[in-house]
């Protein structure tokens, strides 16, 4: 069986649309937020989820809804027939199904050296063993931080570490990490409101949504669009985050402080992403971006409750997108 | 709600309606472009020997019976020679214009053609000898409980499928003069 065979046998078929309608999602989600002039970050994200659910389930669903949309009319008149393209040899010696199928790897390779790997890493927690690491003492700098933040009080242990760095760890033993080098650089409403940060994504690690849309993300590792979307999702995360613990310590100039403290220091490490090294400097670059913005975000202390409206458009998005995907076929 | 914010409101749905055409657009020119990059992909035809002539099809099976209450030419032909040959031809009853016969033809097993006609429930299925060749009838009932059929054998390289609008023994006498 040829790659054209292959691409078009049902398990290709599958492959090819959930890549398309993925795309297409993304893009349209993208477009979306600026045209509706979306800012609550729990809406936007909903919106880079789009992206991420749809395609899963598109293809199987609208041939249950119709059987006849793989046939040849319908085919004739979809706004986009991948088969036309899957067929076309480039200057007569190269496939586009060859192409295709090398972005579908680049994909492929993305998830699971910059997602896959450094997250099962991030999971089991601080690996250098050359690093000390122990609880924080009662009425350290670090627990009296954390003080009212949750209930049960996080789990918090600080590791020896002269870079300024802080991540949270989920799953059987969640905890936060700090570094004594964090400790020492922030101020005690700063080491707050940091630690109120990680406290936030402890708390939504267990939100059904996200745990699903992450499964998700695993099954269409192939697909560009769903890494796009989920990453966008994903940087949205953060800005949720930072909302809560603002909301919770009342500081957003605290946080913006701590991330510029973050930005300029050696390490660099926030969130699991290193950008001292392994990361490319494009990488390193969109994630100084991603910082930036919500330092911008949290000194412009940007409106994040979502309306009834913001709802309103979601849902016309999320109709436009899965008639539009209807025909791509 | 003032004047204002009602402006700014229809400023979002423009720009958003402003971004789906765009989107819409797009699609179409890339659905467009493979047609001028590689001739010969799946397009409708006004008729037969128009389909033959741009595509250099070497043969196209057609019935030399064919029931008065159906209207000849073929209301339909869609036809590709990229990446497989193939000719699809839907034919209408004289009656009311409905399409009540597809026949069609593909050098590739994994080709759907098209869908005019869906036999709901399959009755029947049974293997037939078509003039010598191993064919596979099928019975059944449509949507609307009336009688449909399916006739389907391998000319070679070529999968020919007949799918009626009738009992098989009209079906049967159709594909048995195709192969004259």
């Amino acid at each position: 069986m040829d790659l054209t065979n292959l691409l078009i046998a049902y398990p290709g078929i599958y492959v090819v649309q959930a890549f398309l309608h993925s795309t297409s999602a993304a893009i349209i989600a993208q477009r979306a937020i600026l045209a509706w002039n979306i800012r609550s970050p729990v809406v936007r994200q909903k919106f880079y989820l789009i992206a991420v659910f749809a395609p899963v389930v598109s293809y199987p669903l609208y041939q249950w809804l119709n059987p006849d949309r793989g046939s040849v009319n319908f085919r004739l008149g979809a706004l986009f027939d991948s088969g036309r393209w899957i067929n076309v040899e480039l200057w007569n010696v190269l496939p586009v199904a060859l192409l295709f199928v090398l972005v579908l790897a680049a994909a492929t390779a993305v998830f699971l050296f910059q997602e896959l790997i450094p997250i099962l890493r991030h999971r089991s927690g601080p690996t250098d063993p050359a690093s000390r690491t122990e609880p924080a003492a009662r009425g350290s700098p670090a627990a009296l931080a954390a003080e009212g933040l949750a209930d049960p009080a996080p789990d918090i242990q600080i590791v020896e570490d002269d870079d300024p760095a802080i991540h949270s760890v989920i799953g059987r033993s969640p905890a936060i990490y700090l570094t004594t080098g964090l400790v020492r650089s922030l101020q005690p409403v700063e080491l707050r409101v940091a630690i109120a940060h990680e406290v936030a994504h402890m708390r939504r690690s267990r939100r059904p949504l996200l745990i699903v849309a992450y499964v998700v993300r695993v099954l269409l590792f192939f697909s560009a669009g769903t890494l796009v979307a989920f990453r966008k999702a994903a940087a949205e995360e953060e800005n949720i985050c930072d909302d809560w613990a603002v909301e919770a310590t009342g500081r957003p100039d605290a946080l913006a402080a701590v991330l510029e403290k973050l930005r300029h220091s050696d390490a660099y490490e926030i969130e699991g992403h290193e950008a001292g090294e392994g990361l490319s400097s494009i990488e390193h670059m969109s994630y100084d971006l991603m910082v930036r913005e919500r330092i911008r975000r949290l000194a412009d202390g940007e409106s994040t409750t979502a309306t009834t409206g913001d709802w309103l458009k979601f849902a016309v998005t999320l109709a436009s997108i899965v008639i539009l995907n209807y025909y791509i076929v | 709600m003032t004047v204002r914010h009602v402006t700014r409101q229809a400023l979002h749905v423009l720009s958003f309606v402003a971004t789906m055409a765009v989107v819409v657009g797009l699609l179409k020119v890339l659905n467009w472009a493979p047609g001028t990059l590689e001739p010969g992909l799946m397009a409708r035809y006004t008729s037969i020997d128009s389909a033959v002539s741009t595509l250099g099809i070497r043969k196209v099976y057609v019935p030399a019976y064919f029931p008065e209450t159906l209207s000849w030419p073929p209301a339909v032909v869609l036809a590709q020679s990229k990446p497989y040959q193939a000719v699809v031809m839907e034919f209408t009853r004289a009656r009311d214009g409905q399409t009540v016969l597809v026949i069609s033809q593909a050098a590739s097993t994994l080709f759907e053609p098209d869908a005019a006609i869906r036999c709901r429930t399959i009755s029947e299925k049974v293997p037939l000898d078509l003039r010598g060749r191993k064919a596979t009838l099928e019975a059944g009932v449509r949507e609307d409980r009336s009688a449909c059929s399916r006739v389907e054998w391998d000319e070679g390289e070529i999968r020919i499928v007949l799918t009626m609008k009738a009992p098989p023994v009209q079906l049967i006498r159709i594909a048995e003069s195709m192969l004259h």
